[in-house]
C-alpha cells in the first residue's frame, strides 16, 4: 500500500509500540479515574462522611493512631467500649487499614497539605479501587495474550457493583484496601509461579502479610494458594518453579502474618490454616521424590514412593487428630462452619445470623451485582480449560471456590467479583479479537493456493477458516457494544441507588422535589456529645455501639465488635425484660442513658422493635428460663405491638421506651405506628425507672436517662405513684403471704 | 487615632521579631493599700443600665471637676475584683467632643484588694477648678442570673440583676442617679429604697425605672446600697466561651476565606424536667417565646460565597444560606441540630469566602498592602450575644513582613476595648506547601459583646515580588528534585547477573 495515513506512523513499527503503550497508560488512568469518580455519589449528594457502622470504629481507631502514635495504638486498651470490661483494641483488630490511612495522612502533613484525617478515610476506598483496577489489569494480562483482556478486566473491576458495594467513598472498612491486596497478591503469585523466582515469591509474601494485617478474609488466600499448588501436584505438574514460589511464599508469608497480634500463632494452631502447612510438607516430599527419582531405577522408586505416601499420610492424619483432640490446634471457627451449613448459624450462633450480610445470597443478587459479567463468567472459565496452563488452573479453582462461597454469604460476593471480571474479560476479549479484526485473506495468495492444491478435493482447497463477513462482524460487535453500554448504565444506576447512602443520614424528597435530609442520628449523638458528662455510659443495642463511640464519643456497653456474646445477651435481657428486672441490670452496669431507635413516626423500618426478636433470641441463649421468645408472640403466633400485644411484649423495656409518650402526638386513640402499620394502644406505657431525656426531631432516636435511686429509699414504682398523687397501695395487705383458707 | 507599630519583620525570623514589640496589655501593678488620691470630684453622675440584652450594658455620664491645685490627668474608675474581668468594651470619651475619639485607658492591678481600677488618661491635663464631662460605657458579662434557676419547658424566664444604688467611684460624688431599662414591663420584683430620697424610689415609667437622684456629698466613699431587680426575659442567654476567627488572605487566589469556631452555651434557666419533644413540637408550631435557642441568623457581607456550617461530626443539614442581593448582603440561617436549652452546649464552625479585591488595596508605588476586614462579625440576635474570649487570626500571605494593625474608631463606640486591651502577637503558620510559613497576626480580646459586630480592622503589610514568586519556584525546584532523583535511581544497575 503506497498511501500511508498519519495514523500508520503512530500505529506501526517501533513508534507504534510506544504509541500503544502510551494509549494503554492513558486508558488505564482513565479507568482508574472512572473507578474513583463512580464512588463519589455519596460525597456529592450528601457530604464527606463516614458511612454505616463498622467504618465509624475504623475511623475512631485511625484518629487514635494519628493522635497517639503507632506504639500506643498497638497497645491500645479501650476502656470506652464494652463497659465495664473494656477491649484490648490494639490486639483485636486488623491494623492495616488504619496504618495505611495514617501513613497517607502523615505524608500529606509532611508536604504541609492540610488534609483532615476524615477526608483521608472517606476517600481511601475510592483511591484504592483505582489501584485495584490497575492490579486487575496486571493479573489478567498474565492470563491472556490478548491485548484487550487486561484493559477490559480493569474496566469491569473499576465499575462492577459487587465491588463498589464495599468501596464507595465513606465506606471506610477493611475491604476498602483488602480487595486491592487480594488481587495484587494473586498477580504476584501467578508471576512467581510463572517465573519460579524467589523475588516474586517474596513479594507475594510481602503483600500477603499486608493483606493479613488488613482483613480477616486473608484466610481465602491462605487456602487458595495451597489448593492451587495441590491441584498442580495432582495434575503431575510439579516443577521447580512451583516449589520455589510456594516455599518462599509460605515461609515468609507465615512469618509475616504472625507479626499481627490479632493473628499471632493462629497460622500454626488453627485448622483454617492447616491446608497451607500440609501442602508445604507435601511439596517437600514431592521435591524429595523428584530428586530421588533421578538416582533410582523405576521399580524401586515406585515401592519407595508408595510406602512414603502411606507413612506420611498416616502420620500426618494421626498427628492432626491428636493435636485437635488435645486442643493444640483450635477447632474450626463458627463462621467457618456456617460457610458449609447455612443453617448452622441460625441454630448455634444467633449473633452471626442476625447480621444481614451473613445471609445466603439470593439469586437475583448475582445479576444485580455483576450484570452481564455473570453469564460471561462460565464462558471465560471454559476458555481457561482450552488453554490449560498453571495460571489458568488457578483461575478455575478460584472461580469454583468463590462461586460457592458467594452463594453462601452475601458478603462474599466481594471475593467472587475479581475472578468474574477476569473470566468475563477473557471471554469478551476472545470474541472481540475475532470479530473486530477487519482484515480478509488476501485474494492473491488465495488464488495461488488454489493453483497449487488443484488436485485435492474442493472443500480442502480453501484452507482459510474464519469469520470474514462484515455482516456478522457488525452484528456481533454491535450487540457486544450494546451489552457493554447497558453494563455501564446498570453499574451507575446500582451505585447511585443502592450503594451510595451513608445510612447515618437519610434522604427524602420534599413535595417540590428538593432534597430533605433526615439527620436524627447525628442530632441525638451530638446532643449526647455536648450535653452529657464525658464518661456517661450509654446502653443501646450493639448495632449503634460504634456510632456512639465515633459520633457521641461516649462509653458504650456493647458494640459491633460482638466479641462477648454474654455481654450482648445481658443488654438483650435488659431490653426485653420488665422494668423491675432491667433496672438492677442497668444499675450494675453503671448505665446513665439508654438509647433506642424508633421508626414508628417516620416509617423507618430499621428500628429496634424490628430487631427486637434478635435481642430476645440472643438473651434467651444465655437465660433460657427468664427470656422466652414464645412470650413475645401472640397465641396465634403473631408478632404484634398493638392492643393485642402479649404482656411480655408490653412490659418489656424496649416496647415501653419506644412508645413512651408517643400517643400524645396524635388525637386520642389515633396513634399509628407507620413501620408496622398498626394502631398503638391509646395509653402511653408507664416508665418508672427511666425518664425521657431526649428525642430527636423525627423520633428516630430516643434517649432515656436512668433514674438515680429514690431519695427516700422507695422503689420507683411507689415514688412515681406518689408524685402522681395516687393513693399508696396497701402493700401490707396485698403482699402478705398467702394463707390457705381452711374454713 | 493611635497607630500601632507592630513589628518590623525580618524575612528569616518572623516569629522572633514578632514576640518582642507586639505584645501589649501591660498591667500596672500597685500595692494592696493603694487608694487613688482625692484630686477629683464627681459633680453629677447619671448611670444608665440597659437590661434589654442578655448582658448588662452600662453608660455612665459624669461631670468631673479638678479639686486639686495641680492640673490632673489620671482618673481612676474602680470595679470589684470579680467583675473587672467581665467588663467588656470599656471606653471613655469626652462627652462634649465625642468625635475626638476615646481616651487612653490602662488597667491597674492592685494586689489582693477588693477593688481593681481602670486608669483613664486625659489627653490634656484638667486644670484646677475646671470641669470635664466623661462618657463611660462598658458592658458586664455573665452578671445576670435566672431565678428560678430551673423552669418548665414552656414557662416564662426571669432574670435578676443586682447592683448598688450608690455607684462605686474612687471620688466623692455630689449627686447621682441610676436609670434602668427593662426589656418588658413585666418586672415582678424590685427593691424599693427607704430613706435615701424623698418620694417614691424608684420612679417607674413603662419599662424604665429610675433610682435617685441621691445627694451623696456626705456619704462615705465605698458605701453600698444593694438593689436587686427581677424581670421577665424569655429569651436565650447566649454566651460564647471562645470564638476563634480565622481570616486567610490568599493573594494568588484573590480570596479572603473566613472561618469561625464557636463554643456556645445557653446560660438561661435549666429545665426542671427533661426535654420533652412533644411539648417542643407543639410550642414550635405556636412560635411561643422560649428560653431555648432555636436559630441563629448570621448576616454576611454582600458577595460572600461557599458558606458552610459544620460541627464535630459533619455538616449541619438544617442550615440554610441565602445569598441575597448586592445591597442586602447574604444571610446564613444557622439552625443547630437540636434546640439549645438552658445549660446546654453547642459548638460549631462556620465559614465562607469573599473576593479579596473588596478588602485589599495595594499602596501605589510600594510593596505595601492595606487590608481592611471586619474585626468581628458573629450572629445577629435581638437578645444579644456575649463573648468571653475572642481570638482573631489574620493569616497573611507567606513572606508578609512589617505588619501593623489598627482598629477603626468612629464618633461612637465600636464595641471594642482600647488598642492596649487587645493582645496582639505574630507567628507563622505552615500550610499548603509553605516553606517559610505564613505570617499570622493573632489578636485576642476578652469579654466582648455583639456590639462589636461592625468593628473594622486595618492591617498593613509589605509583600515583595520575591515573596509572591517563592511558592511557584519552590514547587518547581521540588518537582525537579523528584524527577532527577527518580531518573538517577532508575539508572542504577542493581542486578546480580554477570555483566
Amino acid at each position: 500500500m503506497a498511501q500511508s495515513s498519519p495514523l500508520d506512523v503512530l500505529l506501526k513499527g517501533s513508534s507504534g509500540q510506544s504509541t500503544r503503550g502510551l494509549l494503554r497508560i492513558i486508558i488505564l488512568v482513565t479507568i482508574a479515574a472512572a473507578a474513583v469518580a463512580s464512588r463519589l455519589f455519596s460525597v456529592i449528594r450528601f457530604e464527606s462522611i463516614i458511612h454505616e457502622f463498622d467504618p465509624w470504629f475504623n475511623f475512631r481507631a485511625t484518629k487514635y493512631l494519628v493522635q497517639n502514635g503507632f506504639y500506643s495504638f498497638w497497645d491500645w486498651f479501650d476502656d470506652r467500649t464494652w463497659h465495664p470490661l473494656g477491649r484490648v483494641t490494639g490486639g483485636t483488630l486488623y491494623p492495616g487499614l488504619m496504618v495505611t490511612s495514617g501513613v497517607i495522612y502523615h505524608i500529606l502533613r509532611f508536604l504541609t497539605i492540610p488534609v483532615d484525617i476524615r477526608n483521608v478515610c472517606v476517600l481511601l476506598a475510592p483511591g484504592f479501587s483505582g489501584l485495584t483496577a490497575l492490579a486487575m489489569y496486571l493479573l489478567t494480562c498474565e492470563m491472556s495474550t490478548s491485548p484487550s483482556a487486561g484493559l477490559l478486566a480493569a474496566a469491569f473491576m473499576g465499575i462492577a457493583p459487587g465491588y463498589i458495594s464495599r468501596s464507595v467513598a465513606g465506606s471506610y472498612d477493611n475491604e476498602a484496601i483488602a480487595i486491592f491486596l487480594l488481587v495484587f497478591t494473586f498477580f504476584l503469585w501467578i508471576k512467581a509461579v510463572k517465573n519460579g523466582s524467589i523475588m516474586w515469591g517474596a513479594l507475594t509474601a510481602l503483600f500477603y502479610g499486608y493483606m493479613v494485617s488488613a482483613w480477616g478474609g486473608y484466610v481465602f488466600i491462605t487456602n487458595l494458594i495451597p489448593l492451587h499448588v495441590f491441584v498442580l501436584l495432582c495434575m503431575g505438574r510439579y516443577s521447580s518453579r512451583v516449589y520455589i514460589s510456594y516455599t518462599t511464599w509460605y515461609a515468609l508469608g507465615t512469618l509475616g502474618s504472625m507479626q499481627i497480634p490479632f493473628v499471632g500463632f493462629l497460622p500454626i494452631r488453627n485448622s483454617d490454616h492447616m491446608s497451607a502447612l500440609g501442602v508445604f510438607g507435601l511439596i517437600q516430599l514431592v521435591a524429595f521424590a523428584d530428586f530421588v527419582r533421578g538416582f533410582l531405577p523405576g521399580k524401586q522408586f515406585q515401592k519407595l514412593l508408595t510406602s512414603m505416601i502411606l507413612l506420611t499420610v498416616g502420620l500426618g492424619f494421626g498427628g492432626l487428630i491428636l493435636l485437635s483432640i488435645s486442643g493444640v490446634i483450635a477447632p474450626w471457627s463458627g463462621r467457618f462452619y456456617s460457610l458449609w451449613d447455612t443453617g448452622y448459624a441460625k441454630i448455634h450462633i444467633p449473633i452471626i445470623a442476625s447480621v444481614s450480610e451473613h445471609q445466603p445470597t439470593a439469586w437475583p443478587a448475582f445479576f444485580f451485582d455483576l450484570n452481564f459479567l455473570i453469564w460471561l463468567f462460565p464462558a471465560g472459565v471454559f476458555m481457561c480449560f482450552q488453554n490449560l496452563k498453571d495460571e489458568h488452573v488457578f483461575v478455575i479453582i478460584y472461580a469454583v471456590l468463590s462461586s460457592y462461597f458467594a452463594g453462601v454469604m452475601v458478603r462474599l460476593m466481594l471475593t467472587l467479583t475479581p475472578i468474574v471480571c477476569v473470566a468475563a474479560a477473557l471471554a469478551l476479549s476472545g470474541i472481540l479479537d475475532n470479530f473486530l479484526v477487519m482484515t480478509k485473506p488476501n485474494p492473491e495468495s488465495r488464488a495461488k493456493a488454489t493453483v497449487e492444491d488443484s488436485k485435492s478435493l474442493r472443500p480442502t482447497r480453501d484452507p482459510v477458516v474464519g469469520i470474514y463477513s462484515y455482516f456478522s462482524k457488525t452484528v456481533v460487535t454491535c450487540s457486544i457494544s450494546l451489552y457493554l453500554l447497558l453494563f455501564v448504565a446498570h453499574c451507575t444506576w446500582v451505585t447511585s441507588n443502592a450503594y451510595s447512602s451513608p445510612s447515618v443520614v437519610l434522604a427524602s424528597r420534599m413535595p417540590d422535589g428538593s432534597q430533605f435530609i433526615i439527620d436524627d442520628y447525628r442530632e441525638a449523638y451530638y446532643w449526647l456529645r455536648q450535653n452529657t458528662p464525658d464518661n456517661a455510659k450509654i446502653m443501646s443495642w450493639w448495632d449503634y455501639g460504634y456510632q456512639i463511640g465515633g459520633m457521641a464519643d461516649r462509653p458504650t456497653l456493647v458494640d459491633n465488635n460482638t466479641w462477648n456474646n454474654t455481654h450482648i445477651a445481658t443488654v438483650g435481657k435488659a431490653m426485653s425484660s420488665r422494668e423491675e428486672v432491667s433496672y438492677p441490670i442497668l444499675r450494675q452496669h453503671d448505665v446513665d442513658y439508654v438509647l433506642v431507635v424508633f421508626g414508628g413516626l417516620l416509617g423507618y423500618s430499621g428500628d429496634d422493635l424490628n430487631k427486637f426478636l434478635w435481642m430476645v433470641r440472643i438473651a434467651e441463649g444465655i437465660w433460657p428460663d427468664e427470656v422466652k421468645e414464645r412470650d413475645f408472640f401472640t397465641a396465634r403466633g403473631e408478632y404484634r405491638v398493638d392492643e393485642e400485644a402479649t404482656p411480655a411484649m408490653r412490659n418489656s423495656l424496649m416496647y415501653k421506651m419506644s412508645y413512651f409518650n408517643y400517643q400524645s402526638l396524635f388525637p386520642t386513640g389515633q396513634a399509628v405506628d407507620r413501620v408496622r402499620g398498626t394502631s398503638v394502644p391509646a395509653d402511653s406505657p408507664q416508665l418508672n425507672t427511666l425518664e425521657e431525656a431526649f428525642t430527636s426531631e423525627n423520633w428516630i432516636i430516643r434517649i432515656y436517662k436512668v433514674k438515680d435511686l429514690d431519695n427516700f429509699g422507695r422503689d420507683h414504682n411507689n415514688a412515681v405513684a406518689f408524685d402522681k398523687g395516687l393513693k399508696r397501695k396497701r402493700a401490707s395487705k396485698k403482699k402478705g403471704p398467702r394463707v390457705l383458707r381452711t374454713e | 487615632m493611635r497607630f500601632f507599630t507592630a513589628t518590623v519583620l525580618g524575612l528569616l525570623a518572623p516569629s522572633l521579631a514578632a514576640a518582642t514589640n507586639l505584645t501589649t496589655l501591660s498591667r500596672l501593678t500597685l500595692p494592696s493599700d493603694f487608694k487613688p488620691a482625692q484630686v477629683f470630684k464627681n459633680t453629677n453622675l447619671v448611670r444608665n443600665i440597659n437590661l434589654e440584652k442578655s448582658y448588662v450594658r452600662e453608660t455612665v455620664n459624669v461631670v468631673v471637676e479638678n479639686v486639686d491645685t495641680q492640673p490632673q490627668s489620671d482618673y481612676y474608675i474602680p470595679f470589684p475584683a470579680d467583675v473587672i474581668d467581665r467588663v467588656g468594651g470599656f471606653e471613655v470619651r469626652d462627652k462634649k467632643a465625642t468625635g475626638k475619639g476615646r481616651f487612653e485607658v490602662s488597667a491597674v492591678e492592685v494586689i489582693s484588694s477588693g477593688n481593681q481600677y481602670f486608669l483613664v488618661h486625659f489627653p490634656e491635663p484638667l486644670a484646677p477648678k475646671s470641669q470635664i464631662t466623661l462618657g463611660i460605657s462598658y458592658s458586664v458579662l455573665s452578671s445576670l442570673s435566672p431565678l428560678p434557676a430551673t423552669i418548665g419547658q414552656n414557662d416564662k424566664q426571669y432574670l435578676t440583676h443586682s447592683f448598688s444604688a450608690y455607684i462605686l467611684s474612687a471620688y466623692q460624688t455630689i449627686t447621682q442617679k441610676t436609670k434602668l431599662k427593662f426589656p418588658t414591663t413585666d418586672v415582678p420584683d424590685y427593691t424599693t429604697t427607704d430613706g435615701l430620697k424623698s418620694g417614691a424610689d424608684p420612679e417607674r415609667k413603662g419599662a424604665t425605672y429610675t433610682y435617685g437622684p441621691y445627694d451623696t456629698a456626705k456619704v462615705a466613699l465605698g458605701t453600698e446600697y444593694p438593689i436587686t431587680v427581677r424581670y421577665e426575659f424569655t429569651n436565650p442567654v447566649i454566651s460564647i466561651s471562645l470564638l476563634e476567627r480565622d481570616l486567610e488572605v490568599s493573594q494568588w487566589g484573590g480570596n479572603l476565606a473566613t472561618e469561625e469556631r464557636y463554643w456556645l452555651r445557653n446560660n438561661a434557666s435549666q429545665l426542671t424536667n427533661q426535654f420533652s419533644r412533644v411539648e417542643w413540637t407543639f410550642s414550635s408550631y405556636q412560635k411561643a417565646p422560649t428560653s431555648a435557642l432555636r436559630e441563629l441568623t448570621y448576616p454576611l457581607l454582600p458577595g460572600s460565597v461557599d458558606a458552610y456550617f459544620v460541627d464535630d461530626i459533619g455538616n449541619v443539614s438544617t442550615s440554610r444560606y441565602r445569598p441575597g442581593t448586592a445591597k442586602t448582603g447574604a444571610n446564613l440561617e444557622l439552625k443547630p441540630r437540636y434546640p439549645i436549652f438552658g445549660g446546654w452546649n453547642y459548638s460549631f464552625k462556620v465559614g465562607w469566602s469573599n473576593d479579596l479585591s473588596a478588602f485589599l488595596r495595594k499602596v501605589a508605588g510600594t510593596d505595601s498592602y492595606v487590608l481592611k476586614v471586619p474585626f468581628f462579625q458573629g450572629p445577629k440576635m435581638a437578645e444579644g450575644i456575649q463573648y468571653e474570649r475572642v481570638v482573631v487570626r489574620v493569616i497573611l500571605p507567606e513572606g508578609a513582613h512589617n505588619v501593623r494593625f489598627e482598629t477603626v474608631e468612629g464618633a461612637s463606640s465600636n464595641g471594642l476595648p482600647g488598642a492596649n486591651h487587645i493582645h496582639a502577637s505574630l507567628s507563622s503558620l505552615k500550610t499548603y506547601m509553605d516553606t517559610l510559613g505564613r505570617t499570622t497576626l493573632t489578636l485576642e480580646v476578652n469579654s466582648l459583646t455583639d456590639e462589636a459586630r461592625d468593628a473594622q480592622l486595618v492591617v498593613t503589610y509589605d509583600h515583595t515580588l520575591i515573596d509572591i514568586l517563592r511558592k511557584p519556584l519552590t514547587m518547581f525546584a521540588g518537582l525537579l528534585t523528584v524527577f532527577v532523583g527518580i531518573w538517577f535511581i532508575g539508572n542504577i544497575d542493581v542486578s546480580i547477573k554477570k555483566r
